[in-house]
């Protein structure tokens, strides 16, 4: 009987706010339309007007879909200590968290509508109606398990809110059994999607049983980089309380996933780079170009030296607890992981073909738009998320038809002057 | 700048209307720049197959003589083809209706144009035709000559109209096949199991091939070189044109 | 910055129940008012509902809408295939007035296909090629081509030291010939990665592609090892004289944008008993082609006799298409 005022509110809630938010609203907005248009053109003269072509068949699409599932997967396994330990200091950055795992599965989701060649023809996945070749596509599971999991990160925050918002407490024993599958399935999206590319022996760049480890590790990297910096920002922009605890825990997942991430990279370079099998013939058109084909080559060694460097700073204790040095950080770790497990890892499984033809890719304008529409997506699924939730996290907001506010657990918000002052370096204890 | 409420609520639904937007048909099936139908139910004129490919039951127009001495896998007997003799056939290889594409040869002229008892009357060569010196000047054998060979080898003066083999038969030219046979026994089994040579019909059913002389000028066999078909558009730098 | 929470606006004036009595924000008027406006913008544009002109449109929307909504062609009954094939005959009539013959042929049974390819036979002169776009109605924007003819030094066997791009008077000195096109491999990786199931093996070895059920997620590219599979980017054009009217369902029938096609053994002959296209036109006899099954067949003699090679061995897809040389 809540529901109906919850949802009013909480569209009242994502649509109204101060300047700043309208602007980055109407920002997003406008590049929503444009990637919609630009869609448009796609669905017109059908996929030849991207740079893809019969030799890289999955391109920019497909690079962030891959990249985004790490991201919807590790917001989700910040869950754990959380909910299953209890802790305190995590459990309001949850919620948070399983918004960034419900607008990076949306733009996963939308990723894969916009890849595809016959668009209105994807209601044949549908078991039923359709046919899902499912055990033995990667690609059925895939569909299966992203679907699942966004019900999952839709259906358990939602029962937090609705709680919150109706003054009762969310009971454990119902949401607690919950939380602990969605975070295997968080592990289960990430290596489905890392199957799907490892098991294809057509292409030995990913046919390598190293590909899932690599996948969950810079996930663990770049998720919860982004989570601080979303952490932060909400921190700066609302009253909503985010203990440095939080961030702290947050930062030392983010540090110790990067350095798992650039053994694992090492790993992979030297089994690729020792002997020069036919194997490495992919991985030597990334990293140093062949046959005068080299358009890769810069974006993978930025990549590279900026996650070593950004592992390296974080890897310094005063430089991680100062939040100065911990977000740029975070932004340049996030950046370069996506730029090689995006650009570094799908493009380059093409090239060359497995006739041994070298056919490059370049991305066109339509495909940009497009990519940009749905990153914009994304983010506004992600605000319009987090602009419903604090309020009610809050005690702002409550149900009309509400008993007296349960006083427990309420958050208090925080002063107008922070405690922690983000100017001053903390002390090394 | 405040909208109503601050919703973007036309913006919104602009999006919408052009996601759903009915956009013109990208999905047409194959056709094109073609001309458009000739008002409604009547097929555009079809021009002639561009495979010169044998339609089912073309092969009952084809003569074809069983072939002697050798016998396809597992034991069955196959046949060979036989040209088309007649003047008006030109260069071209014609098998009853059906003319083929599919030749080695140059524009060499056709062998069974050339009736050697025009000229050739019984041992003696008596000259009808006074060009005498256009007598077998088209013909600069490569083939047997690097190994010693003469045109007596294969052609007996005394039966010109037919080929001599070493045993001293004489065969016609619809059996060449066991003239060449005798130096190309290598190619004569794999001709005659499939391996070697084309086949004229299908891979189903009565198996008629086609003779030596069909693909190979028997006096320079090696296939002449040619400029091939179009090479396929890769664009190295991906998209498409 | 919050609104009140929802409560009745004081001063309404209509009875209690009645509609009117429905407190009607300004703001939400006009909301209501706009998306109705472009509802009706929408509905009123190019996307014109079942009011079609003339008898000839409704009946082409009705063929879309029916083809749009049918099944697997593999799981449908011998009734609904009949009935898919006259709309697709009936679709092609309407839509370029040509008439075109599907088939449904079924594998004959006792066949598995099996392919031979000669490299010292092959000379590079790409007749295949240019026999399989007209046979199978190939998108001739684009240029597809199923058959890939590469020259290779001799002295290796090396796909990446290959060219296929060689325009010049072949054979060239020095160098070898080798094709690849689909192989339609006994085990076949394409056919496991489908997420929907579009494309399957039929008993007599050739890998098929329901088009109309694929949805184009290029994952079966991304799969195959020969790169023998082809995705149409735009719409696939073939001038109408040239149009092959002998077509398969599973075959050279036409195929639309965003669709997976590929080499498919000529289907539509080699069900009959004739040659695929490529195997007919080579001139120097390089393709051998036949029944598996059937011990004294060509393609077996070939087999037992020749020193036969298949490419990619180690990756057990099993290709049904074999090198060998004299």
């Amino acid at each position: 009987m809540h529901l109906k005022p919850f949802l009013t509110s909480a569209l009242r809630s994502a649509t109204s706010g101060g300047a700043r938010y309208h602007v980055w609203m109407g920002l997003l907005t406008l590049v929503m339309l444009a990637g919609a248009w630009a869609y448009s053109i796609q669905l017109r003269f059908g996929l030849g007007v991207t740079g893809l072509s019969d030799h890289v068949s999955w391109g920019l699409y497909i690079s962030n879909f891959t990249f985004l599932v790490g991201l919807a997967a590790a917001a989700m396994m910040l869950v754990l200590p959380a909910y299953v330990f209890d802790d305190v200091d995590f459990g309001r950055a949850v919620l948070i968290a399983e918004g960034v795992a419900v607008a990076a599965l949306v733009m996963c989701l939308l990723f894969v509508i916009v890849d595809i060649g016959n668009p209105l023809a994807a209601w044949h996945l549908t078991p039923g109606i359709g046919y899902l070749n499912w055990p033995r596509s990667l690609l059925a599971w895939d569909v299966l398990v992203l679907n699942g999991y966004l019900a999952l990160n839709l259906a358990i925050p939602f029962y937090i809110l609705y709680s919150h918002y109706r003054g009762a407490r969310p009971e454990r024993k119902k949401y607690l059994p919950w939380m602990y599958i969605a975070v295997m399935w968080a592990v289960s999206i990430h290596l489905v999607t890392a199957f799907l590319l490892a098991g294809l022996p057509a292409r030995p760049y990913w046919n390598t049983a190293l590909l899932g480890p690599r996948f969950l590790a810079s996930a663990f990297t770049a998720g919860p980089a982004f989570v601080i910096v979303l952490l932060w920002v909400i921190r700066r922009e609302t009253r909503f309380p985010v203990a440095e605890g939080a961030i702290r825990k947050l930062a030392v997942i983010t540090t110790v996933a990067a350095q798992i991430n650039l053994v694992m990279l090492l790993s992979e370079l030297f089994y690729k780079f020792y002997s020069p099998t036919h194997h490495g013939i992919n991985a030597r058109y990334l990293f140093f170009g062949l046959e005068g084909h080299h358009a890769l080559v810069p974006w993978i060694w930025t990549a590279i030296a900026l996650n070593v460097v950004a592992t390296a700073g974080l890897m310094i204790h005063p430089l991680r607890r100062n939040i100065r040095w911990l977000i740029p950080a975070c932004v340049v770790l996030f950046v370069s992981i996506w730029i090689e497990k995006g650009i570094g890892l799908v493009i380059p499984g093409f090239v060359p073909s497995p006739l041994g033809e070298i056919v490059e890719y370049v991305p066109t304008l339509v495909e940009l738009g497009v990519t940009a529409g749905v990153w914009a997506t994304g983010l506004f699924v992600l605000t319009a998320l987090v602009k419903v939730a604090i309020p009610i996290e809050l005690g702002e907001v409550r149900s009309p038809l509400a008993q007296e506010p349960q006083p427990a657990r309420v958050i208090r918000p925080r002063a107008a002057r922070p405690r922690y002052d983000d100017d001053r370096p903390v002390r090394i204890r | 700048m405040r909208t109503s409420g601050g919703r973007p609520v036309l913006p919104a639904s602009l999006a919408l209307w052009l996601l759903t937007a009915c956009v013109p048909s990208g999905q047409s099936e194959t056709g094109g720049p073609g001309p458009g139908p000739q008002g409604a139910g009547e097929p555009a004129a079809i021009v002639a197959p561009r495979n010169d490919s044998l339609e089912p039951g073309t092969l009952g127009s084809v003569r074809a003589i069983p072939v002697e001495g050798w016998t396809g896998p597992g034991g069955r007997p196959f046949e060979v083809a036989v040209r088309t003799r007649d003047r008006e056939s030109g260069h071209a290889r014609r098998f009853g209706t059906v003319t083929l594409r599919t030749t080695l040869r140059g524009p060499t002229p056709d062998l069974v144009q050339y009736p050697c008892t025009s000229c050739h009357l019984g041992r003696t060569v008596a000259m009808k035709d006074t060009r005498i010196g256009d007598a077998h000047q088209n013909i600069q054998p490569r083939h047997p000559s690097l190994l010693g060979a003469v045109c007596s080898t294969c052609h007996s003066p005394d039966a010109v109209d037919m080929l001599a083999l070493r045993t001293g038969d004489r065969v016609g030219l619809d059996q060449g096949y066991r003239l060449c046979a005798q130096c190309h026994f290598a190619q004569a089994e794999a001709w005659a199991n499939g391996g070697h040579g084309k086949r004229m019909d299908g891979w189903q059913g009565r198996r008629v091939v086609m003779g030596c002389s069909d693909c190979h000028d028997p006096h320079r066999p090696a296939p002449l070189p040619r400029i091939p078909f179009r090479a396929p558009t890769i664009l190295r730098n991906g998209g498409h044109e | 910055m919050m609104d009140a929470p929802d409560r009745p606006s004081p001063g309404s004036v209509p009875a209690e129940g009645s509609l009117l009595a429905k407190p009607v924000d300004r703001r939400r008027a006009l909301t209501v008012l706009a998306g109705a406006a472009v509802a009706g913008v929408q509905a009123l544009s190019a996307c014109r509902p079942a009011s079609a002109v003339t008898d000839e449109e409704r009946e082409v929307k009705l063929l879309a809408w029916r083809e749009y909504i049918k099944g697997n062609y593999r799981y449908m009954t011998e009734a609904e295939r009949a009935e898919t094939i006259a709309r697709l005959e009936r679709q092609a009539m309407l839509q370029r007035g040509s008439a075109v013959t599907i088939q449904s042929t079924g594998a004959q049974p006792g066949v598995v296909f099996g392919y031979a390819f000669n490299i010292s036979k092959c000379k590079g002169f790409r007749s295949c090629v240019e026999a399989c776009i007209n046979e199978n109605n190939l998108d001739r924007n684009a240029d597809t081509q199923y058959i890939r003819i590469f020259e290779i030094e001799d002295g290796v066997v090396d796909l990446d030291h290959a060219d296929a791009s060689f325009q010049h008077e072949v054979p060239a000195e020095g160098h070898f010939y080798l094709g690849t096109q689909c192989f339609q491999c006994a085990d076949p990786p394409c056919v496991k990665v489908c997420p929907v199931g579009a494309t399957w093996q039929e008993p007599d070895g050739i890998t098929v592609i329901d088009y109309d059920w694929c949805i184009g997620c290029r994952y079966c590219m991304a799969a195959c090892p020969y790169w023998a599979r082809r995705f149409n980017w735009s719409a696939p054009e073939v001038p109408v004289p040239e149009l092959n009217t002998n077509q398969h369902y599973l075959g050279n029938r036409a195929r639309k944008t965003g669709v997976v096609e590929k080499c498919t053994f000529c289907i539509h002959r080699t069900r009959q008993g004739r040659l695929p296209a490529c195997a007919e036109a080579c001139p120097t006899g390089a393709r051998v082609f036949g029944n598996l099954l059937d011990p004294d067949s060509e393609i077996r003699w070939v087999l037992e006799h020749k020193r036969v090679f298949r490419l990619k061995e180690d990756l057990k897809t099993e290709p049904r298409f074999w090198y060998f040389s004299d």
